[in-house]
């Protein structure tokens, strides 16, 4: 080993002292005891996580919270899936616009983006105006302060981290391979669900896992589009660490939607992995 | 293969459905009505004018613009160097280094700030001075000069550097001659999405900010839940033209090439 280790020692630093070590800081304040008068008492316990599992409450929030990243995640694939496609195979003039425009939501931020969408889901908001103005309907929709309004956002807000990877995924795909499929007699879809999904799998994964991960942690878009109607977990843990100031049950929390996230993916992961890699 | 033009068309109103937000905050911010409303009342720069007169506002930008040119030059420096050393490492360890630069980006936001809320507590520092806030706003921006800088490398041919060496050139003289122009697009591009994501970014300095103190998107936030008024939708607009202007000017002098993957 040469000094040019010294390179890492920074980012090194950075990492453990940054990351690390409060990560594992995290799981240590979740075993304190809770005492009124300070963030957390002395001494080790697992009455926060006993607290944490045993509420109806808790439970409830990591449902809505999950089946908001389960539905994102979705929306992001089929939606994100087609865009992908078209950067990698339709090259043309209008390419570098194309791909800055899937590049724009994330130069732009979390909450003006949000702030947007409530412009246009509103009660009063534009999509409502046009669907009076043209007469579809005569009531209000109710586009936001609900989970679709939060669906719809954390959809636009992921969105590119779930095209990035697969374009990626697409480009390195050579496009004869699709046509020997044709040829061979394989119907479009069959060519779709046996070629090219299998091969871009990796990066089907890495999207999904990312666009899974950021939506059950997201905070600011579902204040803004939920309203405070739709109560999700990263809303409760924020609440306990900022308002009520209670820690070790904030980390139980916040520890416990990670591990069921954690859980969820890994299913998810084996499954796709077993579906679509046998050869 | 697959119907082109089914992805053509999905194609378009998904590109559609990507501006529509930030396009509709823009329109909103020249209306000259007293509150949002669609269509526009009339076209002005009031509330731009609102904007600049607005001391918490300017106040809570010039603590972002802080905020994100400190962490960018920590970042821009730290992330250099590991980059520079993966280029060059076997590629075994070189996997490992990037697995764990990429880690701040993979994992949850809001767990990392809560991580680093307890820690900087721990400490006896708590949220003073700053800086826990510049600790969260560096591991936000690391990966993505990292990132930049790598891919910028992994085109790089190293014998350039021994030529120089061989010719007589210190190592220092051949770093800065030779490695640095080569690095310098993907150099630039980190640090301009650096500034952005530290800029933008919000549960981080939600939760790690120093009392009394707020960047942009926490005032706007703030803003946002009790007002309706146009001003917000300018200031938005203001951030958005200001990225633009920085990515415009930045493709000029240096010829962007931004990679995030």
């Amino acid at each position: 080993m040469s000094r040019r280790v010294l390179l890492l020692l920074p980012s090194a630093l950075i990492l453990v002292l940054l990351l690390a070590i409060p990560y594992l800081n995290i799981v240590l304040i979740s075993m304190r005891p809770s005492t009124p008068d300070m963030a957390y008492g002395s001494g080790f316990t697992l009455e926060n996580y006993r607290a944490v599992l045993s509420s109806v409450r808790t439970w409830r929030e990591i449902g809505t919270t999950l089946w908001i990243g389960g539905a994102t995640t979705a929306c992001a694939f089929v939606l994100g899936f087609p865009v992908a496609w078209n950067l990698a195979r339709s090259p043309g003039k209008s390419q570098a616009l194309r791909q800055s425009i899937v590049l724009s939501p994330l130069l732009v931020g979390i909450v003006v983006r949000s702030y947007g969408w409530t412009i246009l889901l509103g009660n009063n908001g534009v999509m409502n105006r046009l669907a009076r103005g043209l007469g579809l309907t005569h009531s209000i929709v109710p586009l936001m302060y609900n989970r679709l309004g939060i669906i719809i956002a954390l959809t636009h807000v992921f969105l590119p981290f779930m095209i990035l990877p697969i374009q990626g995924g697409l480009q390195n795909l050579d496009p004869a391979l699709e046509r020997a499929g044709r040829s061979l007699g394989a119907s479009r879809r069959t060519v779709f669900l046996r070629v090219i999904l299998p091969l871009t799998m990796p990066g089907v994964q890495s999207g999904c896992i990312m666009v899974f991960i950021m939506s059950i942690s997201a905070y600011v878009t579902p204040v803004l589009l939920g309203g405070m109607r739709v109560k999700t977990m990263p809303m409760t843990v924020v609440d306990r660490l900022i308002d009520s100031f209670r820690w070790p049950l904030g980390a139980a929390e916040a520890l416990v939607l990670s591990g069921i996230g954690g859980l969820v993916l890994l299913v998810f992961v084996a499954l796709t992995s077993r579906r679509w890699n046998r050869q | 293969m697959i119907s082109r033009r089914a992805v053509g068309l999905v194609s378009g109103l998904v590109y559609t459905f990507l501006l529509a937000p930030i396009l509709v905050v823009i329109v909103a911010s020249f209306n000259s009505g007293a509150f949002l409303t669609f269509p526009p009342q009339g076209v002005s720069l009031r509330w731009y004018g609102a904007f600049l007169h607005n001391e918490v506002f300017i106040r809570a930008f010039l603590t972002s613009v802080e905020v994100a040119s400190l962490a960018t030059a920590i970042s821009g420096g730290v992330g250099t160097m590991a980059a520079l050393y993966t280029a060059r490492a076997r590629p075994k360890v070189a996997d490992g280094v990037r697995i764990a630069m990429m880690l701040p980006m993979l994992l949850p936001e809001v767990l990392t700030a809560i991580g680093l809320l307890f820690y900087f507590y721990a400490l006896k520092i708590g949220t003073h001075f700053g800086l826990a806030l510049i600790a969260g706003h560096i591991l936000l921006t690391l990966p993505f000069v990292y990132l930049n800088v790598s891919s910028a490398l992994s085109e790089f041919d190293w014998s350039l550097n021994l030529a120089a060496r061989s010719l007589g050139a210190s190592p220092m003289t051949a770093f800065f001659r030779i490695t640095v122009p080569v690095i310098k697009t993907g150099l630039v591009g980190g640090c301009i999405f650096a500034f952005i994501v530290s800029f933008d970014a919000f549960s981080t300095s939600f939760l790690l900010k120093d009392i009394g103190t707020a960047t942009l998107p926490l005032q706007l936030f703030d803003y946002l839940r009790l007002n309706f008024t146009p001003e917000a939708a300018a200031v938005s607009s203001a951030t958005v033209f200001i990225t633009v202007l920085i990515i415009a000017v930045a493709d000029r002098l240096f010829g962007l090439k931004i990679s995030r993957f």
